[in-house]
């Protein structure tokens, strides 16, 4: 049983209260609205995973609403809810990307497979995106780069953390370099010579999750057909790195929690202890005093991984690593496409270093790539830069950061036809990071 | 001084039930023992038409619900009643039951947990359902959300079949976040 994020958009009060009460109990976060028009409001601020959508309203109608959301995030799935009369609506409904239509009043046990089996569907898109990225990422493995200040002191504080046992909580924008962080931490420590194991916690649905961390015997449930060690177990004599710590549930907080406590743990359907041999380092965009404060993050767990924490700056606090970084990814990209470029223009550095980098060293990493990629000659160019599109050029007045970023936002979903996914990609930000932005900039796809 | 803190729970049978008063007082006891709190029985609703849908047949629960949690005395902490009657709350066609997540009120109904999958249900078991119906929907006042855990209490049942193969207590995951709740009551 997965959990979701769920708007229900009606303009009965009653249905509002009561069906969000009753999949608040089956543990998903709901919000509601009266209206198509402050569904759409709330969906700037918010993303969510599914929306129930009674389709008579008064204003904008469902299927207007079903219409509107689709054009901005396809990826959210629409249930349209419905009388007996207008079932010729849900079945048009249907043609225009809905999920399914629900004829009121339904079984509950309908709702909540129907539920159960979006998020199925929605944790195994989000699966095979994760495992194409982790396949490129540990193909593109770089040690850290910088001579800024800020990085030469975030080198000092991992050569004086590195041979401690400490846990370490790693803090920072996406794109930051936490993760190399914490893998500069392993290979200074006396733990190097064992495994150094990743586990991106935001790209498993919750059963995943366990099963993928504590592993299990043959026979624990009915698709374990042989025993599989999990990463926990694998993690053994090395360092266990826990990525977007942020985004685990309370279940899986309150087991870890046990696990750095006893130091000790059980594989699913298993009866023997193993001893948990690892070093743990955590990391999160997210802010965590902020979540135990709403209540979806233990301070006792927060307390135990924030033993020794640091900050990754962000890129825009260290342009002057810019240049540095820019050339070794030119010659890391020119050499992987065994491409003849081998310079950057003077006056694509200028530009380059004007530029925020809200995607930080990941963004500037898929700019480089991309330009060496599209490059002419033996020298990059502004041009080549996905930064200098037609959109971003015709800005020339207002540079605030807001204002760059919206146009960098516009001419990088139109390149790739305002395909979430390949944009976030371009972007180096993960897909609801790209949402959010496209939300609060108030973007448009183009008609 | 700080006030003395509510530590009752209330089970608030509505009209007549089909339960005799010694099953009311184990219930009370195994809702003592899980929730640690002190248990007492007394009816608060007198009469409930004006939570029943003419055209369906059956009382909104939601609308009781929040009676229930107007009338509660001020020294109560949690209420669950109990009814006879089929509810239901808009759009779905029928609830077993139903509670404010973290509020005060929980009603739970025992029209469908006569329902049998083989042979005529005992006594002993229509009892039994009652029971983890009782404590699930009183978890749920006390912020407990529906668990995976199928053996655990707060495991939603989309079968009479499962309400049946559950226990009648709560996972260790469940224990934990119980135990927070309390804290955080106890700290108010």
């Amino acid at each position: 049983m997965g959990t979701a994020r769920i708007l229900i958009v009606d303009d009965e009060l009653i249905v509002r209260e009561s069906l969000g009460g009753w999949l608040e109990r089956d543990g998903h976060e709901v919000d509601t609205a009266q209206s198509g028009e402050e569904a759409l409001e709330k969906m700037k601020d918010t993303r969510f995973d599914i929306l129930l959508v009674d389709i008579k309203m008064e204003g904008m109608s469902g299927l207007d609403l079903l219409k509107a959301v689709k054009e901005t995030d396809p990826d959210v799935a629409v249930v349209m809810i419905t009388a007996y009369g207008s079932i010729s609506t849900a079945i048009e409904a249907m043609k225009n990307g809905a999920y399914e239509y629900l004829l009121k009043p339904f079984d509950p046990n309908e709702l909540g497979v129907l539920i159960e089996k979006i998020i199925e569907h929605q944790a195994q898109a989000l699966e095979t995106q994760f495992l194409r990225e982790q396949y490129k990422e540990r193909s593109r493995f770089e040690s850290m780069i910088g001579q800024s200040r800020a990085l030469q002191e975030i080198f000092s504080l991992i050569e004086d953390i590195a041979p401690t046992e400490s846990t370490v909580l790693i803090t920072g924008e996406t794109g930051t370099g936490k993760g190399l962080a914490a893998k500069a931490i392993h290979s200074k420590s006396p733990r190097h010579e064992g495994p150094f194991v990743v586990v991106n916690c935001g790209a498993f649905p919750e059963h995943l999750l366990e099963s993928e961390l504590f592993g299990y015997q043959k026979g624990a449930f009915t698709d374990a057909k042989t025993t599989k060690k999990g990463r926990l177990e694998l993690a053994h004599g090395g360092t266990l790195f826990l990525d977007e710590i942020g985004e685990i549930s309370m279940r899986m907080q309150i087991d870890l929690l046990r696990v750095l406590e006893d130091r000790v743990f059980y594989r699913l359907g298993g009866t023997q202890p193993i001893e948990a041999d690892f070093r743990v380092i955590a990391a999160t965009n997210k802010n965590l005093e902020k979540a135990i404060k709403e209540g979806s993050f233990r301070e006792d767990f927060y307390y135990r991984l924030n033993v020794i924490s640091f900050s990754m700056p962000p890129l825009r606090d260290h342009k002057e690593d810019i240049p540095l970084l820019a050339e070794h990814f030119l010659h890391r990209f020119a050499r992987e496409t065994n491409k003849p470029v081998d310079q950057i223009s003077r006056e694509a550095m200028d530009e380059m270093m004007l530029y925020e980098w809200p995607g930080n060293v990941r963004e500037l990493e898929n700019a480089i790539e991309r330009a060496v990629v599209v490059c002419k000659g033996r020298k990059i160019m502004p041009k080549d830069l996905p930064i200098f599109q037609p959109e971003y050029a015709a800005l020339p007045s207002d540079k605030s950061l807001k204002e760059v970023e919206r146009a960098h936002l516009i001419s990088v979903l139109n390149e790739n036809e305002w395909n979430i996914a390949k944009s976030a990609k371009v972007l180096g930000i993960d897909r609801s990071t790209l949402y959010n932005k496209i939300k609060r900039h108030n973007i448009s796809r183009p008609s | 001084m700080n006030a003395r803190p509510k530590n009752t729970i209330l089970v608030s049978p509505v009209g007549d039930l089909d339960l005799d008063s010694e099953f009311l007082h184990e219930l009370c006891d195994k809702i003592s023992e899980i929730f640690g709190c002190e248990c007492e029985i007394m009816p608060l609703l007198k009469e409930i038409d004006f939570a029943r849908d003419p055209v369906r047949d059956q009382h909104h629960s939601t609308l009781l619900l929040e009676r229930l949690s107007a009338l509660a005395p001020h020294r109560v902490l949690k209420v669950l009643a109990i009814t006879t009657v089929d509810l239901f709350i808009p759009v779905l066609t029928y609830v077993y039951g139903e509670a404010q997540l973290g509020g005060k009120s929980s009603i739970i109904s025992t029209y469908r947990l006569q329902e049998t999958h083989s042979a005529k249900v005992t006594p002993a078991t229509y009892q039994c359902r009652i029971l983890k119906e009782a404590i699930h929907e009183l978890g749920h006042t006390f912020g407990l959300r529906h668990c995976p855990n199928e053996s655990c209490i707060m495991h939603y049942c989309r079968k009479i079949q499962d309400v049946d193969r559950k226990s009648t207590e709560l996972c260790r995951y469940c224990k934990v976040l119980l135990s927070d709740e309390m804290k955080r009551l106890a700290s108010e």
